[in-house]
């Protein structure tokens, strides 16, 4: 190893392991990044199963399980700058919609009545502790760069990495998925919300304008708007914009309704109603962290906290 | 002085900070879809135009920052953070 090469350790709590596989994204650029980087631990390349004093660590994933705690700690000890790269690591992630069910309900359903599998005990040694909650690492450690995305697109990783390897501002916009959509926003009579399985939505009009639900104009661009653009309605993986998480009365669903019922006929009440009863489908990517929980409107904690009283 | 700019690429033509802005500060244009600024002079910075664009992309510039009466402590602490 040259030593004048910048040292990275990389690890994975609980996540579906695409944020690492998303480092390969970044195609011929990594050799850029290799010519400057030494890749010490990698859970996917690397054989290290110590934590190696390094100068970047990347944790991508949440905190579920007892691993995920002390590695998440080690990792803070031996890395100088840790970036939780991902939306898991920074806002707990999808599985942060099992903070509807607890820790008994999720054990029981996978191990006891796992509609796939013959297994009828818990064990209690082969896997790591489950966790009470899902929680996002900036609750155990301290983080010094977020970097949201489900995975984040390989630009956004190049140029967090370039800025923090060679000290320059990184080229990113904190605009919505909507700023990179392809799609016109057009007033219209639609009356009704469809759902993706019963219409088919035009390519060429906004999915808010066809009466779809889609969250891009209240999610943060960190995916350079592929689903909209390939005719999917944005499902929020990289969070909340950054309106909505500095502005304590604005929320996901009262941010899309708004604007909803501005491009259509149906009342914004109907629209927020509506994703109220759908709510852990919407907000299951931020459900975990804080910055969505603490909103007055968000009720999931309270009821974690009647649960746990009764 | 004040300065207002539409990213334009990202504006959708929803028309919404034309609905919204108080003091008629936005212009639309037809043959692109996309709307403009067309009087600045007229902006009272009250951002209402870009807290609706539902591409974020009405940024404002020398503009009298009122503070905030509410505001995401856990969230603003860590905003510059933030890629």
């Amino acid at each position: 190893m040259s030593p004048e090469k910048i040292r990275l350790n990389t690890e994975w709590l609980c996540d579906c392991g695409g944020c690492h596989v998303s480092l390969v994204d970044l195609h011929e650029k990594i050799l850029n990044v290799l010519e400057s980087v030494q890749i010490q631990k990698c859970p996917v390349l690397t054989d290290e199963k110590g934590y190696p004093e390094a100068e970047i660590g990347i944790l991508t994933g949440s905190i579920r399980t007892e691993h995920d705690r002390h590695a998440a700690i080690e990792m803070r000890k031996k890395c100088k700058t840790i970036i939780a790269f991902g939306t898991c690591a920074v806002y707990g992630g999808l599985h942060g919609a099992g903070l509807a069910h607890s820790r008994e309900e999720i054990m029981d359903h996978v191990y006891l009545n796992s509609p796939t599998t013959r297994t009828n005990f818990i064990p209690a040694t082969e896997v790591d502790g489950l966790e009470k909650l899902v929680t996002p690492i900036d609750e155990v450690i301290e983080v010094d760069l977020y970097l949201p995305g489900c995975p984040p697109h390989a630009h956004f990783i190049f140029e967090g990495l370039s800025a923090l390897i060679e000290g320059t501002a990184p080229r990113v916009r904190q605009e919505s998925v909507c700023g990179g959509c392809n799609r016109t926003m057009k007033k219209s009579d639609v009356t009704e919300i469809k759902n993706s399985a019963d219409a088919v939505a035009d390519d060429d009009i906004c999915f808010l304008s066809q009466g779809f639900l889609c969250l891009g104009s209240v999610t943060l661009d960190r995916c350079l708007s592929p689903c909209p653009n390939h005719g999917i309605m944005c499902t929020g993986c990289a969070g909340p914009t950054m309106q909505i998480l500095t502005e304590p009365n604005r929320d996901i669903r009262t941010e899309v309704s708004e604007r909803m019922a501005r491009l259509t006929e149906i009342p914004s009440e109907v629209i927020r109603k509506s994703m109220e009863q759908s709510a852990k489908t919407h907000y299951a990517y931020a459900m975990a962290t804080k910055m969505i929980g603490d909103k007055p409107t968000f009720l999931i904690r309270k009821w974690i906290a009647e649960v746990e009283a009764s | 002085m004040l300065e207002m700019t539409i990213r334009e690429k990202g504006c959708r033509g929803c028309r919404m900070c034309i609905d919204v802005c108080p003091t008629a500060c936005f212009d639309f244009d037809e043959k692109e879809q996309k709307a403009v600024v067309a009087k600045v002079e007229n902006c009272i910075a009250c951002l209402s135009c870009a807290y609706i664009c539902p591409s974020q992309v009405i940024s404002h510039a020398n503009i009298h920052h009122v503070k905030n009466f509410y505001r995401n402590i856990y969230f603003s602490r860590r905003m510059e953070k933030f890629l």
